[in-house]
């Protein structure tokens, strides 16, 4: 990734009543651009709904480890 | 790292332990994930300018985009692969952009120009079969959770290219004529190369840290046998020969040439009757097909130009 991409983590459900999946992540510069990458990347279902997030805003409340690996550019930023 | 060592760590994912993240592996699990899923990332990868190659032969608008959607995916497992190794530290860039082309470790059949539409069909048909073989298996059997859910969506859409291939061939042969002979033509230059896919067979590989450490559940014998189980009926109902039949006493597929045999890449034609040994064909993958540089020459040049123009 370049060093102005950040990471994003993609979320989605396939129709109302659903939980959320974590279903990948992508990598973009701004939510703008993230949210294009990750409606065309993952695009192997008719999602109800998909949501980003960025990576370094996960943080984990039971164990010492984060859910994520925390890219070098994310530690950074938090 | 370090929480268990290399006989812990086997052991435990034997009996079902899933890897979550570095903190769970050891050097060598964390040197054989990242093999395997650099020889995925390429793979995929370099299936798209093959694909490329032959989709600006589709015979139509719609086929033309089910081509493009096809290589869209590809891209995307690709990125799926590549993805998972930026979290184990692994470059991207420098994976993508910097190393040399015969450092990619894609089957030597990526490194193939494949020139028309029967040629794609039947990639699809053989190769992407093949691909559902090996990560299928390693969906099922992987030890590492990451991989395990990222493989969900490879899964659901290489079905779809395999059915886009199967559902071509068929409909070409049932055209008869030159449509027909161009997927025996294909045939007959893709299935050894799909038996060479699944690499060196058991008896001559006695390590694997891949099997150890459960990064995959199947030997090369077996997924080579699974996947000739599908391929040689399919071929077998569509009336196109290839050099191996199903023993009705055992069920399994026999190859009716003495493999690994020889190749000659210019011609894309197979010397079935003239059998090497397996330094010979490692020898023949490191010496890479004669696409190898200009496909990872087209995967990069789009990029040099756009960042040519943003720094401009």
């Amino acid at each position: 990734m370049s060093d102005s991409d950040r990471l994003w983590e993609v979320f989605a459900r396939r129709k109302r009543a659903d939980a959320f999946e974590h279903i990948g992540c992508v990598e973009a510069p701004n939510s703008d651009l993230g949210r294009v990458y990750a409606w065309q990347t993952y695009d192997e279902a008719k999602w109800f709904e998909m949501i980003i997030a960025p990576r370094e805003a996960f943080h984990c409340v039971n164990r010492a480890e984060q859910p994520f690996t925390l890219h070098p550019s994310a530690e950074a930023l938090s | 790292m370090a929480r268990f060592t290399d006989d812990e760590l086997m052991r435990k994912v034997q009996e079902g332990f899933i890897v979550e993240s570095e903190a769970d592996m050891t050097e060598s699990y964390k040197k054989a994930l990242i093999t395997q899923l650099t020889v995925q990332g390429d793979t995929e990868l370099m299936s798209a300018p093959a694909y490329f190659m032959a989709a600006k032969d589709a015979p139509s608008t719609n086929t033309m985009v089910s081509a493009t959607a096809i290589i869209q995916d590809e891209m995307g497992h690709a990125n799926i692969a590549y993805r998972l190794l930026e979290d184990l530290g692994v470059s991207r860039d420098e994976l993508l952009y910097e190393r040399p082309p015969e450092k990619f470790k894609n089957p030597y059949g990526f490194d193939q120009p494949l020139e028309n539409w029967a040629e794609l069909v039947t990639a699809n048909g053989l190769y992407d079969r093949a691909g559902i073989t090996l990560l299928g298996d390693v969906h099922r059997h992987t030890s590492y959770g990451p991989l395990k859910r990222g493989l969900v969506k490879v899964g659901m859409e290489e079905n779809f290219h395999l059915r886009h291939g199967e559902v071509w061939m068929r409909r070409l042969c049932e055209a008869s004529g030159e449509a027909r002979e161009m997927v025996q033509k294909a045939v007959d230059w893709m299935f050894p190369m799909g038996v060479e896919w699944f690499g060196m067979p058991d008896e001559k590989k006695h390590h694997n840290a891949q099997l150890d450490f459960r990064l995959k559940g199947m030997t090369n014998d077996q997924l080579r046998q699974t996947w000739l189980k599908a391929v040689v009926p399919l071929c077998d109902e569509l009336g196109i020969d290839v050099p191996a039949h199903v023993n009705p006493d055992t069920e399994e597929v026999e190859l009716e040439f003495e493999f690994p045999v020889q190749y000659d890449p210019e011609a894309k034609r197979w010397l079935l009757d003239e059998p090497i040994t397996w330094d010979q064909v490692w020898e023949r993958w490191r010496n890479r097909g004669p696409m190898n540089e200009q496909f990872v020459d087209w995967m990069r040049t789009s990029r040099q130009a756009v960042q040519g123009v943003l720094e401009a």
